[in-house]
Formats: structure tokens, C-alpha cells, sequence
């Protein structure tokens, strides 16, 4: 696994540091550190982690340009930290010249992935000031106008994962342009919108003026575009911002026709319905600063909200989860802890606003789904959607090109929701939406175990990667932003690391079902933490036999595609007789319902 | 045969039956001596629902007479039978499940209720199914049960040398409630064993559960001693302990009580070994509920799944509320810290709490699957439940009588054995591959449990199974699961042996609702249980396939 963390381990190695000198300490401690290409060694010090499972821990740190990487000394405690400096969010010093009481003095590290680190140091010369000094400096480049690792590494992996998504090719796998929609490249300057990408997918019938007009009544000109469309039935899901209505409850008669164009674009929607993922309240708190909702002047459209609330709440709700998951679980009323978070209501909000999405679209009735900007729960709702809609997006690489579709290309803040390398820690504009879309990506995975072609570990990996500034993917705002630093050509894509080893994120037991949609059960009792990632940096709630489960993994995968081999060899050799086996083993996996209780009871034996 | 008396209305026309997770359809519902059998008309989907009575937990009737109704007689028309009136029956089942059936006409509603009520709760054993449950494919000759004492004695060699088998409760004289054939130290003998029974609350002197081959230590279980107010001692039953720790420095005594509790239990005649009479021995105390609380956790609970009042924001509080998981965690770290004396302290233990039938069963048993994986397969788990529950005199008649949606009186029941099932379910969710069995087997005895085609779970001792002719007048559960065509199901793909202890974590967020079970006739779970099949089958392919040759398959 990819992640910062790997503890606990190679006591091997342990020994080997202990019994040499110290003075060759240095080369040793190095030697076992891999560093990535690109990266270079900054510092290193020795000091006392304050491990809130094991006690002070005496060892040394590294600090490279990537990463902070911490080891004890002490052979009987083997502790390790492996720390990308990006998932940093705030550092402090702790206790003063005067601080008496024992490791009272050194550094308090805040992280972004639900964890602190603190370090104790020694009161003399200007040790801590250095440190701290390095630490700050190259976990916030951007605050030094210094340059983040995704464009100082050197890494080369063999597949190139900027060329996953395409625009253009992924609305002709959605069989689009057609009679009724057409792909406009009125955006190629970005001069219609500029958190838009250039590419987009409008009525057929709209004129590229028509767009510019809708632009001036949509909040930061995000036009109501499409997302996707369903084979069958052509119903569509259309993301856009709110209409700038304000105060006075301003019309704009091209955004009501405009509306009107996509409702007449499926011949099926009789009224189109318009997910405005708010809160009623918020949604008319909104007027106040010129934006709003849809009203009656919008003919053939109904609305509903969807009471998800915003960046702010959910936020707080994180935070107070990892209040009572770090360093310490809330043993004595866990679960009642758990509900005073909020977190799984608001994951529960957001499922069932996308089922709601999913479900009007599959019955054959386009949608139109919105928020305030349309960047936050606007790409929650129509991605989630479109995950239990089409199951190419639930293999491994559409699910890359679903984030790179509805989150990446369509503007979702990355950088002000997450802070790459900047050091505001306090700043109101981050929140963790896309750890609560892939949370509920989760919950999915738990509810459909052969739906999905990959597995846990690359949610983590994505999540790992989302804090790290290793890779472009994440960094910028929209992509105006990522075309003005060349991310394409300065960075590397997360997907080449993911599609480069891609057995690592399968799921064995995926059996792909084409056409079917998926409804996840957005009910509380079916909702679970995701402790493995929450909770994972506490040493007692990590599954103890992960690896091996992993290891099984990998045989069962290995097992499948030698069965697919053999298959395939059948199929080669005798077609009549491999179309026997194909059909004896579909029949298999399907009938599976042979054991359920009402069935037990088939025969009647009571005398009479 | 007598059952005929209960029943007034053999057979209902026209009865419409409402079920979770099905459409509701009209037909036919019949009551027999033990069964309730519904069967639709239509030719083509021809459903048939045939259930238990004893599964019925409680039974709820609503009638109405429409004849006050105006216009109603213009409606009736249609059908020559209607009386006028009409009747619902509301149906909870001991698998939680719960059903509707509308009967036309009060009275016919009123004597199948009235034969459901009086038919669900017979408790005269020998009149029940299990008697009368004669499948084709089974023979009563059959060996009944998997492994008798005495070919499990003879199986496990290295006890031999300082264990012997002892038969001084042949007749059950010794101790009602366990079998003829014990396990004890080789130097004690009958007579010292018959003193010691008379110092423990039913005759259960202290007895070897388990023998783990790594270190040659032992787990032993009993009752509480009977010490009572007055400190009585006995030499027999500090004999009988000495010889089990003869030649280590020490054993423990797992007390699945409080020390409070056990001070209390000395008023009453019972108590606890102390330092002074058992100075080999340290007692630790690990207070586990039981009986009534135990019952009442399981009813909140039940209550709390299948609340559909969507007052779903208070949800993870009523889960917290009833307890249930706070019961799991107790047995599981309990089991945990017996493991730990055994497998890494590297000491004997003895466990019991009371009557030494219900917790001490408990988690002897999760101690067992902890640490040896030979109790992990199907068949070691099967010999397991046996062993330590069956043979062991576990009261399943008393504990198992309701469930938690009956509205009579509650007396013995204590759903001890389900809350073993969903312990065990923690583990195999923490430990994915150690585990040789499925999901699925933990279900069917959650089931069989509280009602049952097969013999296993009647009675409450092996005496009165023999007084009874259970097992030579019904048919085995164990013997029935493990049969070809069925173990395949209960079979977990991706079993890998593993010589470890596997410690599971019990920490409240390690530890989860049993969705599987609990919330079982939902769409969610249902669907669930459908993928681990589907898994199941897939994995048996990918081997069949790959370990055989294209011409084979063929």
C-alpha cells in the first residue's frame, strides 16, 4: 500500500540500526527510506515522538522535499511515520523557553488525513526553529511561491494516465453528439465560464448566443450543461449553478426556454424536475446575495430540494468525528458519539439525493441538478448518480474517468476545498466533499461486493493521493488553472500510478452486469463508518489480517484469470462445448437463491 | 391425533398473505398439527409458504365486522362466501420475520388464531416435528449426533496420558445435566468426582473442555461451588483443581461474574473458590449478562430493526440503547482473556459463573475457535456446538421457547446461544479467511435454533434427550449439514487454514450489527446473502475449471 504509514514492522532491521555505530547511523537510516525520484533529502534530526499508542518514542527524523519520514531507535519499539508533507495542514510549536514538564517542548503537526503528530525536542540552540522553519516551508510551497513535488518529481511509470479521460470520446461512448444534443466549443477560451472545461454537451437546438445569455443568469456563468445521457430511454442529468434570481425575484426568459430545450430533448420528460441539493432555507438565504431558485416562471419544471447541507457543516461534522476517533476512540458511548457527529446523516442526505437523481433518470425523465455554484454537492449528486447508472464507471477505469468528468474537469475547488501547500489552515473554503463522495462510494462497494472491478484499496490510495501534491491530479481549482501551469505536461497523473499496477486495486470477485442500476440503501441502519479509514492510524482497530486477506485476493484474482484463460482456450477449441460450459457457469453464479429461508421449507411432512 | 382438537378451520379460501419482500397474493392457508402452509392459486407463479408453528413467536389478531358498513352489501356480492366479516392476522416469527395474513369471516379468523396460539407453544416434546420429520433421503439409523464423548476421548491421543474418560455419570446420577461419559484427571476417581458434584450447584464438578496441543494446557468448566455463608469447603473438589494444574505453577478461574456478585451468591448458597482452599488458583472476574437481561436486550433490539417509523436519526442511539453489541463485546473480550491465559500465559483454566450453562458455554466456545483452528471448519464447528453445547446441557428448551416478539410471560428464555452465533459472525467478519464456514450456517442455526425440522436443539440435557428417544426418533441437524448437497452452502470460498490464534478486536467500532440476521427481511440484506452465494459459486467454478481438464469438464 501506498499510504504514509507503515508501522510496525521489519524488526529486522531494527536490530541491524541498534548494533551499529552511530556515527553510520545516518547512511543506515537512509538506506531504508525509498525515496521517489525527484525527491530530495532537506534534513534530518533527531528527537522524541509523542505516539499517542506507544508513548514518547526516541528516533530520528527525515525531511525531504516530499515527505516526512520518522524512525525510532529503539529496537524494542519499532515505530515508523511516513508522512507526505502535502497531507500537512498546520504546524505549531508547543511550550516555551519556560515549559518544565517533560516533552512539553517541540512541535504540534495537524494533518489533513485525521491524524496530529507531535514531537518533543530539546531546549538548545535554535533546533526547533530550524525544523519547524523546514517543515513550513516545504509543506507550503505555495505560500513561498515555491514550486508543490507533483512538479519536482521525476517518477516515470509505463502508462500515462492523462490520456484516461477524454472528452470527446467519453460523450461518444455515451453516444453523443446526436440528433438531439450537440458538443459546443464555445468554452475552448474559457470566455463563457471559467471553472467550466471547454468541452461541453448542450441541446441541439440551443444557439451558442443563447448560451452566453443563460451564462448571465447562472451564478459564475455555469451554464446548465449535460452530464449524461441514458442509452435507452435518452433521459439526461444537467449540472449547473443557481439562477441569479436575488431580492427581487429577477427572470430571465433564454435560461426558462433554455430549460425548456433540455426538458423537450427527451421526448419522455413531461416536466423537467430541477435537485436543488440545498436546503429550502439555505436556498432562499440565497437570494439575498443575488442567487436563488428556479420558481414558477419556469413552466414544465418542478423543483425539489434535497436538504444536503454545506461546505461549512460538513466540515464541522469531520472535524468532530476525528475528535472522537484521534488519537483516542470514544469507547463508553461509541455509537451514540457517532450520531452527535452527524457524519453518516449527512452521508445518508447525499446517497438518497442521488438516488433520487438516479432513479427519475432511469425512468425515463431527465433531471437538472444544482447547489449554489454547482461544484460541491452538484458533483456529489450527478457522480453518485451516474455510478449506480452506468456500470462503465464502476470498472477501474471509469470510475478514473468519472472523477476526472464530474470532479476534476468541471471545476470542483480541489485546491480551496484541500489547501494545497498552503498554510491557511483556518481557511473557511476548505471541506471535505470529495472524501464524502468517495465515503459514499464506499458505502456502495459494502452494499454491492461484485459490483464495482476495484476495491478498497484504491479509495484509499485516491484519498492518500488527494492530500499528497505527488501527483497533478488534484491540484487546481478548474481547468483554466491547470492549463495556465501546464499540469499535463509538468505533472504525472494519479492514474499512472493506479493503471500502471492495476492487479493492486481489483476486485476479484467483480462480475460485470451491464445495464443494471444500482440502488444503494440510504438508510441509517444499513450505513457503517468506514473505519478503515477513519480509524486507521490507531494500531488496535486495524484489521490484524489484512495482509493475508490481500494476499488471498491476489491468489483468488490470479485463480479467475487462469479460469478466463481456460475458458477461452474451450472456446477455441470446440465452440459447442465451451458454449456449455459459459452457460453452466452463468447459471451458477445466478442462481443463487437456493438456500433462503422461505425455501428451506419444501416439503410437508406432518401427519395428520 | 390429538392436534386435531386445536384445530376448528382446517383450511381458509381466499386469504390474502402479506410477506417482506414479496408482492402480496391471495390463496389458500392451511393449519396442520405443526405446520402453517399457504399456497397461492395462481397456476403459473404457484407460491408456497410453509411454516413451522413452532417458528411463530406471537400472533396478533384484528377483526372487523363490515356489515355496519353501508354499501357494503353491493360489494360482498362477488363472493358467495363471505360472512359479512372479516379478520387479520399478524404473524412474528422467531426468525423476526413478520407476516399478514386478511381471513374472510371473524370466525374462521378466530379459530386459526386460536389453533396457531395453542399449536405454536405445545411443550410436550415428543409431540413436536422433529418426530414426525421424515425425509426420504435420511434413515434413522443414522448415527445421531457427530461425536460421541467417548470417540472424542479416544480421538485426541495426548490427553491420554494424564486424562482419563470417566463414566461415573452413566446414569445421569452424578450430574442431570451432563452426559454419561467426562473428561477428567487421571488421578482423581469416581468417588473423589461424586463428592466434588455434590459441592457444585447441579452436580457440575469442574470437567476438561478443551485441550490445546501447543502447550498442553486445559480449559475445564463447572458450576459455581456451594460454598454458602458459612464457607463450607471440599477436599474432593480442591483435589479434583489441584490435579488439573498438578505440575504448572498456577491455573486461572475465569468467574463470569463480579466480585460483588459472587459475594451475594454466597447468601444463597453458592460463592466462589477462594485463595485460601485453592491456592494454585487466581480468580479473575468478568461480569457477563445473562437470562432476563440478556432476553430484554434482544427484544429492544428486534423492536429498534424493525421500527419503520423512519425515525431514523435516532437509529445508532437505539442500537447503543439496547445493548446488544455491549453483550457481544463483553463475550468476546471474555473469551478473549481465557485464550489469552491458555495460549500466551501458558496456564489452565477453569470458567464458570452460576449454573455453568450458559455464559461458561459461551465462551469456552469462543476460546476454543481463538485459538485452534481445528474448531474453525465446518465440521470442527458443527463438533464444537455439539460438544459444548449440546452434550453440555445448554437448556435450549427453556432458553429458546421465545423470542423476542412473544407478549407471554418470559420464564427461562435467554437468547445466550444467538448471541454465540453473532459473536461468532464478528469473527469471520474480522478474520475473512480463518473461518471454513459461511455466513449462511450461522443463519440456519439461528433459525433451527428456535424451531426445527431436526432433533439437535430439543430438550435440555442429554438425559432427557434419552428419556425421550430423541435420538432415535428424530433426525440430526449436524448429520443433515454436513451432507454433500448442503455443506456446499454453508462453505466459505476463501477459507485458508491458519495455525494462529486469531484475537479479535473489541473495540465498539471494531464490533458491528449482524445486518445479516437482524435486519434479514430487508431488500439490503437479502441481496447480501444472494452476493456471498454468488461468490461462493464463483470461486467454485474458478477451481473447478482451472483443476481440471478441458475434457473433463465436458
Amino acid at each position: 500500500m501506498a499510504s504514509p504509514v507503515s508501522a510496525y514492522n521489519s524488526n529486522t532491521l531494527d536490530s541491524q540500526i541498534s548494533n551499529t555505530v552511530r556515527d553510520s547511523l545516518k547512511m543506515e537510516f537512509l538506506a531504508d527510506v525509498s525515496l521517489l525520484p525527484g525527491e530530495e533529502r532537506i534534513t534530518d534530526k533527531d528527537l522524541i515522538y509523542i505516539c499517542p499508542f506507544s508513548g514518547a518514542v526516541k528516533g530520528k527524523v527525515l525531511i525531504t522535499n516530499y515527505r516526512l519520514y520518522f524512525k525510532s531507535s529503539d529496537a524494542d519499539l519499532p515505530v515508523t511515520l511516513d508522512v507526505p508533507l502535502g497531507a500537512i495542514s498546520r504546524v505549531e510549536k508547543m511550550g516555551g523557553a519556560s515549559s518544565r514538564g517533560e516533552n512539553s517542548y517541540g512541535l504540534d503537526i495537524t494533518c489533513k488525513d485525521m491524524r496530529n503528530l507531535r514531537f518533543a525536542l530539546k531546549q538548545e540552540g535554535h533546533s526547533r526553529r530550524d525544523i519547524f522553519e523546514v517543515i513550513f516551508r516545504y509543506a507550503f510551497p505555495l505560500s513561498y511561491s515555491q514550486h508543490l513535488f507533483a512538479y519536482l518529481t521525476q517518477e516515470k511509470f509505463p502508462e500515462n494516465g492523462w490520456n484516461v479521460y477524454k472528452p470527446v470520446e467519453e460523450f461518444r461512448r455515451q453516444g453523443l453528439p446526436n440528433n438531439k444534443w450537440r458538443i459546443a466549443f464555445i468554452n475552448k477560451n474559457y470566455s463563457l465560464c471559467d471553472t467550466y472545461p471547454t468541452v461541453l454537451a448542450v441541446p441541439y437546438k440551443s444557439k451558442d448566443e443563447d448560451l452566453s445569455r443563460v451564462a448571465a443568469f447562472r451564478s459564475r456563468g455555469r451554464i446548465p450543461v449535460l452530464s449524461w445521457i441514458h442509452r435507452e430511454n435518452q433521459a439526461v442529468i444537467v449540472r449547473c449553478s443557481q439562477p441569479l434570481v436575488g431580492m427581487s425575484g429577477k427572470r430571465n426568459k433564454d435560461d426558462e426556454r433554455y430549460l425548456d430545450l433540455i426538458r423537450e430533448a427527451n421526448d419522455t420528460t413531461k416536466k423537467l424536475t430541477i435537485y436543488d441539493a440545498r436546503p429550502n432555507v439555505n436556498a432562499v438565504a440565497n437570494k439575498a446575495t443575488g442567487g436563488g431558485y428556479e420558481g414558477d416562471e419556469y413552466q414544465n419544471a418542478e423543483l425539489i430540494f434535497l436538504d444536503i447541507q454545506n461546505i461549512h457543516v460538513m466540515r464541522e461534522s469531520l472535524k468532530k468525528l476525528k475528535d472522537i476517533v484521534y488519537p483516542n476512540v470514544e469507547e463508553s458511548h461509541w455509537l451514540s458519539s457517532l450520531e452527535s457527529t452527524h457524519w453518516l446523516e449527512h452521508i445518508k442526505l447525499v446517497l438518497s439525493g442521488a438516488i433520487q437523481v438516479a432513479d427519475k433518470v432511469s425512468n425515463g425523465n431527465s433531471v437538472v441538478v444544482h447547489c449554489s455554484d454547482g461544484w460541491d454537492r452538484t458533483a456529489q449528486l450527478t457522480s453518485l448518480a451516474m455510478l449506480m447508472l452506468d456500470s462503465h464507471y464502476r470498472t477501474l477505469r471509469g470510475f478514473e474517468v468519472l472523477i476526472e468528468k464530474e470532479w476534476i474537469s468541471f471545476g470542483h475547488k480541489f485546491s480551496s476545498r484541500i489547501g494545497h501547500g498552503d498554510k491557511n489552515h483556518a481557511d473557511q473554503d476548505r471541506s471535505p466533499i470529495f472524501v464524502q463522495f468517495i465515503d459514499c462510494v464506499w458505502q456502495m462497494t459494502k452494499q454491492f461486493p461484485t459490483a464495482f472491478e476495484f476495491n478498497e484499496h484504491l479509495l484509499l490510495t485516491i484519498l492518500d493521493h488527494l492530500y499528497s501534491c505527488r501527483f497533478g491530479t488534484f491540484l487546481y481549482n478548474c481547468e483554466n488553472a491547470r492549463d495556465q501551469h501546464d499540469v499535463r505536461t509538468k505533472t504525472v497523473s494519479l492514474w499512472s500510478l493506479v493503471n500502471s499496477k492495476a492487479d493492486l486495486y481489483l476486485n476479484p470477485f467483480y462480475t460485470p452486469d451491464a445495464g443494471q442500476v444500482l440502488y444503494p440503501v440510504a438508510s441509517m441502519r444499513h450505513l457503517e463508518l468506514w473505519v478503515s479509514y477513519y480509524i486507521r492510524w490507531n494500531p488496535r482497530i486495524r484489521q490484524q489480517q489484512q495482509s493475508p486477506v490481500e494476499q488471498r485476493y491476489k491468489e483468488l484474482l490470479a485463480l479467475r484469470d487462469e479460469y478466463l484463460k481456460k475458458l477461452e482456450q474451450l472456446q477455441l477449441s470446440d465452440s459447442s462445448s465451451s458454449f456449455h460450459l459459459v452457460n453452466s457457469s452463468t447459471s451458477n453464479t445466478t442462481s443463487s437463491t437456493a438456500s433462503t429461508p422461505s425455501q428451506q421449507y419444501t416439503q410437508l411432512h406432518t401427519p395428520l | 391425533m390429538e392436534f386435531s382438537e386445536h384445530i376448528k378451520t382446517a383450511n381458509v379460501e381466499d386469504v390474502e398473505l402479506r410477506q417482506p419482500l414479496q408482492p402480496p397474493s391471495r390463496g389458500t392457508l392451511c393449519i396442520t398439527g405443526h405446520h402453517l402452509l399457504f399456497s397461492d392459486r395462481e397456476a403459473d407463479t404457484s407460491r408456497h409458504l410453509l411454516l413451522l408453528l413452532r417458528n411463530i413467536d406471537a400472533i396478533e389478531k384484528s377483526v372487523e365486522n363490515l356489515l355496519g358498513y353501508p354499501g357494503f352489501l353491493s360489494k360482498a356480492g362477488h363472493s358467495e362466501r363471505m360472512t359479512g366479516s372479516s379478520g387479520t392476522i399478524t404473524i412474528k416469527c422467531k426468525d423476526l420475520r413478520v407476516l399478514q395474513f386478511d381471513i374472510p369471516g371473524m370466525e374462521q379468523c378466530l379459530n386459526i388464531a386460536h389453533s396457531i396460539e395453542t399449536l405454536s407453544c405445545l411443550d410436550n416434546v415428543s409431540e413436536m416435528y422433529p418426530f414426525f420429520y421424515r425425509p426420504t433421503e435420511l434413515r434413522l439409523q443414522y448415527h445421531w449426533g457427530l461425536l460421541a464423548p467417548e470417540q472424542h476421548y479416544n480421538q485426541t491421543k495426548e490427553l491420554h496420558k494424564r486424562w482419563r474418560l470417566s463414566s461415573v455419570n452413566q446414569d445421569y446420577s452424578v450430574c442431570s445435566s451432563y452426559p454419561p461419559a467426562v473428561i477428567v484427571p487421571k488421578s482423581i476417581s469416581d468417588e473423589t468426582l461424586k463428592k466434588a458434584a455434590k459441592f457444585r450447584q447441579g452436580g457440575r464438578f469442574p470437567v476438561l473442555c478443551y485441550y490445546h496441543r501447543k502447550n498442553g494446557m486445559v480449559i475445564m468448566r463447572s458450576s459455581q461451588p456451594l460454598v454458602g455463608a458459612n464457607r463450607k469447603r471440599c477436599k474432593e473438589d480442591e483435589l479434583l483443581l489441584q490435579a488439573v494444574i498438578d505440575g504448572s505453577d498456577k491455573g486461572y478461574i475465569i468467574d463470569t461474574r463480579s466480585s460483588q456478585q459472587v459475594q451475594q451468591a454466597r447468601m444463597t448458597g453458592g460463592g466462589f473458590e477462594s485463595k485460601s482452599c485453592y491456592s494454585g488458583w487466581k480468580r479473575l472476574h468478568k461480569q457477563m449478562e445473562r437470562g432476563k437481561a440478556l432476553q430484554e436486550s434482544l427484544i429492544k433490539l428486534v423492536e429498534a430493526c424493525g421500527d419503520e417509523s423512519q425515525n431514523m436519526d435516532r437509529w445508532l442511539s437505539k442500537l447503543e440503547n439496547s445493548k446488544w453489541l455491549s453483550h457481544v463485546q463483553t463475550a468476546l473480550s471474555t473469551a478473549g482473556l481465557l485464550a489469552e491465559c491458555v495460549e500466551r500465559d501458558g496456564h489452565s483454566a477453569l470458567v464458570h459463573g452460576y449454573e455453568g450453562t450458559d455464559c461458561s458455554l459461551l465462551i469456552s466456545t469462543l476460546a476454543q475457535l481463538i485459538m485452534d483452528p481445528s474448531c474453525r471448519t465446518l465440521e470442527g464447528f458443527l463438533s464444537l456446538l455439539e460438544r459444548e453445547w449440546i452434550q453440555a446441557g445448554h437448556p435450549f428448551q427453556q432458553r429458546c421457547a421465545h423470542s423476542a416478539y412473544s407478549h407471554t410471560r418470559l420464564q427461562q428464555e435467554s437468547p445466550v446461544f444467538l448471541l454465540l452465533l453473532d459473536c461468532v459472525w464478528q469473527l469471520w467478519r474480522q478474520f475473512p479467511l480463518a473461518l471454513g464456514f459461511s455466513e449462511a450456517l450461522l443463519l440456519r442455526l439461528a433459525t433451527e435454533v428456535y424451531a426445527s425440522d431436526y432433533g439437535t436443539f430439543l430438550c435440555n440435557s442429554d438425559q432427557e434427550r434419552c428419556a425421550l428417544g430423541v435420538k432415535d426418533a428424530t433426525h440430526c441437524l449436524f448429520q443433515a449439514l454436513l451432507k454433500p448437497t448442503e455443506r456446499e452452502v454453508y462453505l466459505n470460498p476463501l477459507y485458508e487454514l491458519n495455525q494462529l490464534a486469531i484475537w479479535p478486536s473489541v473495540h465498539p467500532q471494531s464490533l458491528q450489527l449482524w445486518r445479516g440476521f437482524f435486519l434479514r427481511w430487508t431488500q439490503q440484506a437479502r441481496h447480501l446473502e444472494e452476493v456471498q452465494q454468488e461468490i461462493r459459486n464463483m470461486v467454485n467454478e474458478w477451481v473447478r475449471v482451472t483443476q481440471s481438464d478441458a475434457t473433463t469438464i465436458q
